[in-house]
């Protein structure tokens, strides 16, 4: 059975208005999905989505435990004894850094990356996940510094009191407690700038809604592409809901009683 | 062995140290009591600088560790403490506890290091718990625990803040067990409680605190037959 040739028959059968739901339905799903090979372009944004999602946790991971790291050693300077000059000028420059990328929306950060600041640049999917990166950073600070604070500080007294310098007690003690605790937010942060990867495509960066979109714009019928697109966005929602799952189970060793 | 002099230490404009000075002579266990509130447990945790003093010095072994350039690290790798919530460190195993401490600060190698917690283990009855984590242990196991991390350090000094108070009744005496054990064979104690049996019969000293002033002070059987101060009278007959 060739689908190609069916599918021939029922378009000409809808252009004359005699299909049936199920040949419309038919119709519009395979050329949404089939004609010309327009899967291979949910694939290839796909996998555009992904490298985005990656290079941007990259990036967010990195700026976001630079600031957490400057604003709590900032916060944690031992009263009584001058502060450190250098430690409060960064502090200053993370605090502006997570109240601008926090205070305005995504969208826009996107549009000023894109049409502003990199307006010559023809690279718009690196624009976007460079954007991205930058927006979840702050996000991923705030995350780290709650779980950094929400530690019992009597763990690191313990430490300290032991003889340990600060940077063990980080290391061995805090940080390990701490990415415990904050496993499920970091996961939630995760989740959205994997969803927010979309947004890419108002720049022009060529992820999955992108060609979602483009195969709309050919077809002039919307309901399957997007469609599609929800469906394997919620994949690979769920596949790394379920990933997380097992990490946090693994975690959670020295919990048993 | 440790010298305070003119100790004071304020929270805000709250005054919880008022100009305290003393001397803890090696071997001594020096018993700090008081009502809640009157800075004994700041003041034991001056001692190790967890908390730093407003003003005065304090000098252990003849080095200042209040003078900023001192290396904190190394002075507190001498002097154990034991806190009130046991703070054990939950990601680890009870030897890992033990042993980070003496391996990170490169004071043993790691199988030397097991081999002393092995060794403190059984001393306190709890070898089989080695590879168990914090969270399978009753609070008194956690304690004696705690104890015993601080005793692979080596330290020259043992402070203890409140040990028992967190403890259920019935789990006291374990770990004052250990703690007894530990002042016979001559380590010296600052331990800040409300065991007043402790105080009397494990004592050298006993200091009574109130206010942020050390009231009153004396060897322990005439400290508890003789009080002088009105204020120490007024405490000890209530918890007496």
């Amino acid at each position: 059975m060739d689908l190609a040739l069916i599918y021939e028959a029922y378009r000409a059968l809808m252009l004359e208005g005699d299909a049936t739901w199920w040949q419309s339905f038919f119709v519009r799903f395979y050329q949404a999905f089939i004609e010309g090979n327009r899967w291979q372009q949910y694939l290839e944004g796909v996998g555009i989505t992904i490298i985005a999602t990656a290079m941007a946790l990259a990036i967010g991971v990195v700026l976001g435990v630079l600031v957490a790291v400057v604003r709590t050693a900032h916060d944690q300077q031992r009263p009584g004894r001058p502060k450190n000059f250098l430690l409060g000028v960064l502090n200053l420059i993370c605090k502006i850094y997570v109240t601008v990328i926090r205070g305005t929306p995504m969208m826009v950060q996107i549009l000023i990356m894109g049409m502003v600041i990199f307006s010559s640049s023809r690279n718009y999917t690196m624009v976007g996940a460079l954007t991205l990166g930058i927006n979840s950073g702050a996000y991923v600070a705030e995350i780290i510094r709650g779980g950094l604070m929400s530690l019992d500080v009597g763990q690191s007294e313990a430490g300290r009191s032991l003889g340990l310098n600060y940077i063990d007690t980080m290391r061995f003690i805090v940080v390990p407690q701490a990415f415990k605790a904050i496993l499920p937010a970091l996961g939630n942060e995760f989740i959205v700038l994997l969803k927010d990867t979309s947004m890419i495509s108002v720049i022009g960066g060529q992820e999955l809604v992108y060609f979602a979109k483009n195969i709309v714009n050919r077809t002039f019928d919307a309901m399957f592409p997007l469609l599609g697109a929800a469906v394997i966005y919620l994949i690979l929602v769920m596949i790394f809901t379920w990933l997380q799952g097992k990490l946090e189970r693994r975690l959670r060793q020295s919990d048993r009683r | 062995m440790i010298v305070v002099k003119h100790l004071s230490k304020s929270f805000g404009s709250n005054l919880v140290l008022d100009n305290i000075s003393e001397h803890i002579y090696p071997g001594e266990k020096v018993v700090v009591i008081g009502p809640s509130g009157s800075g004994k447990s700041t003041f034991l945790r001056c001692l190790n600088l967890l908390e730093t003093p407003t003003s005065g010095t304090i000098t252990f072994e003849g080095r200042e560790i209040t003078d900023p350039k001192a290396d904190i690290d190394k002075i507190r790798q001498q002097m154990g403490m034991v806190f009130q919530h046991f703070n054990l460190f939950p990601n680890m195993t009870i030897r890992k506890n033990i042993t980070l401490a003496p391996v990170r600060t490169g004071l043993m190698k790691q199988e030397e290091a097991d081999e002393t917690a092995t060794v403190l283990l059984k001393r306190v009855d709890l070898l089989d718990k080695a590879d168990a984590y914090p969270a399978q242990l009753s609070g008194g196991q956690k304690q004696r625990i705690a104890i015993v991390r601080a005793l692979a350090m080596k330290p020259k000094v043992m402070l203890f803040d409140e040990p028992t108070s967190a403890l259920d009744p019935e789990m006291v005496g374990e770990v004052l067990d250990v703690m007894k054990e530990l002042a016979q064979e001559g380590m010296t104690m600052v331990v800040v409680t409300h065991e007043m049996g402790f105080a009397r019969e494990v004592g050298s000293r006993v200091l009574f605190m109130d206010g942020g002033h050390i009231l009153e002070q004396n060897e322990p059987h005439a400290f508890f037959a003789d009080p002088k101060n009105e204020r120490t009278k007024l405490f000890l007959s209530k918890v007496l």
